[in-house]
């Protein structure tokens, strides 16, 4: 049995650390995050590791203002459909950035957000 | 393949209910088969969809549950879960036992409780339906995903936000008279523009309300079908999905699973969408129903929100959309809702729909979505 590349345990070490990781085939160059066990583009199971840069921009976002309870204290916050440079894209919550700035379209620049042991994907200022 | 009727309808009161998804759903069982003329002994197998039994109602084993408070035993039972579409996939499932010859009649259902715990809770339990791992752990809700989607519409083809009113507008106008509905209440696109965001940008009256209800339908082979009233019959059923990561989306203003169902359901039934003549369609939010017309091949790629401000999606329209009031006016008692559309649209088809009717409906499309988007069924019946 073949050993996971990137399981979800490293991804989301690596995330807190600040380093964003994606998996590129090393038969037909497809880049995914996060990361799958096979190619969605030709079916293998040749992936490697590829660190990404975490730079981005907007394609989308919102700004909740009712919450599942767990995050009824944060409203309200916004979240975004991030599209990195690289070309593949991520959902995460907006840091440091007014709702009034928020655009499509506006650069971001990835940042981890950790809380006690749980590490989510955030998008600050780039 | 053998063809398949629908030949029984039934629906609970759509709203807040003091009884369990188990009672609910038994209910509206029981009027499907009063209205199908069948004994409950002649039911083969039960298909049934449910989603947070476990959360609102710490009820898993939904299946044999239901078929009990039913008062029915020994037969097979199975719960779906598909988020939202879950009945939906139930149904798809029953028509294909039936079609392989498996069985004769088999009752499909779902239901659903949630009004028994407050919102904060039943928000999270919906967006258990989006990844736990890389969503939730942001605060995502399912007004979320829509706002998300809602947004790169408006941004992709300038969609206003009054348009999206304009279909709150028009199912509560229908839903006004639908006597199962939750709201039977016209609104104003200044009432809508004026509720307050949930998930910018959609406003409270964008949003479907949080439901309990139960609805069920039967059905049967042609050859037991051709001895009821009024068979109608199912041209098609298909199934879709999508990316379960919103990130893996790569144009959020498309539901490319919706796209991926129709075009199978139209190439089944050997129809297209111009054939179609009423549609109840998955309006969890108002810019869900603009996304749906536009994916179903009934308007052209950013003009879903025009169809809906110039009045071609309403009864009397172009195109009927949500006759029965859709999710927004009707309520979305998510088990049950997959069901509760089929159940519409056979009524319509029937010319049984009373003050809503859509004159001279002779074929209907049912569209039913799951949660963020990554399940999609679509269905179609003819009369006759």
């Amino acid at each position: 049995m073949a050993e996971p590349v990137v399981t979800l345990r490293h991804f989301f070490e690596r995330a807190r650390a600040g380093q964003l990781t994606g998996v590129r085939c090393g038969k037909c160059g497809e880049l995914a995050i996060p990361p799958k066990e096979l190619c969605p583009a030709c079916g293998e199971r040749a992936w490697q590791p590829v660190p990404l840069a975490g730079e981005g921009t907007i394609a989308s976002f919102t700004v909740i203002r009712v919450a599942p309870r767990a995050y009824a204290a944060d409203v309200p916050y916004a979240i975004a459909a991030v599209k990195l440079k690289e070309g593949v894209s991520l959902l995460g919550r907006i840091v440091d950035i007014p709702f009034e700035k928020l655009a499509i379209g506006l650069p971001v620049r990835f940042r981890p957000l950790v809380k006690d042991d749980q590490t989510a994907v955030g998008f600050g200022p780039a | 393949m053998r063809r398949v009727a629908v030949v029984g309808v039934g629906v609970t009161k759509f709203g807040k209910h003091d009884r369990t998804s188990s009672e609910l759903f038994a209910e509206a069982a029981a009027d499907a088969l009063a209205d199908a003329g069948l004994p409950a002994s002649a039911v083969q197998a039960l298909y049934y969809g449910n989603v947070v039994g476990g959360e609102t109602e710490h009820q898993l084993h939904t299946g044999p549950q239901a078929a009990s408070i039913l008062g029915l035993h020994g037969i097979p039972t199975t719960r779906f879960e598909t988020a939202c579409a879950s009945s939906h996939a139930a149904f798809r499932h029953a028509v294909m036992e039936i079609a392989a010859g498996v069985s004769d009649v088999v009752l499909v259902g779902g239901a659903e409780r949630v009004l028994n715990v407050p919102t904060s809770e039943s928000t999270e339990y919906f967006a258990y339906a989006s990844d736990a791992v890389w969503e939730q752990t942001l605060g995502l809700t399912f007004p979320g995903v829509f706002a998300l989607i809602a947004r790169a519409h408006m941004d992709k083809y300038g969609t206003t936000e009054e348009q999206m009113a304009a279909v709150a507008v028009k199912n509560h106008k229908h839903g006004a008279k639908n006597p199962k509905a939750q709201f039977q209440k016209e609104i104003t696109v200044e009432q809508v523009m004026k509720s307050a965001y949930v998930a910018d940008p959609l406003k409270l009256y964008d949003c479907c309300p949080f439901t309990d209800g139960g609805a069920a339908v039967v059905l049967a082979s042609e050859e037991v079908a051709r001895k009821y009233r009024k068979p109608i019959w199912v041209l098609a059923s298909a199934a879709a999905s999508d990316w379960m990561l919103m990130g893996d989306k790569r144009d959020l203003s498309r539901v490319p699973a919706t796209e991926r169902a129709a075009a199978a359901a139209y190439r089944q039934a050997g129809l297209l969408p111009q054939d179609v003549d009423v549609v109840e369609l998955h309006d969890c939010f108002t810019i869900a129903e603009i996304v749906a017309t536009e994916g179903l091949g009934l308007f052209e790629p950013g003009t879903g929100g025009l169809a809906a401000e110039k009045g071609w999606t309403s009864v009397g329209g172009k195109i009927p959309v949500n006759p029965s009031g859709g999710l927004k006016a009707k309520g979305h008692p998510i088990g049950a809702t997959g069901a509760a559309q089929i159940a519409e649209i056979v009524t319509q088809l029937r010319g049984e729909a009373g003050p809503r009717q859509v004159d001279g409906a002779r074929t209907g499309l049912a569209h039913t979505l799951g949660g963020n988007t990554a399940t999609v069924l679509v269905s179609l019946f003819g009369r006759g």
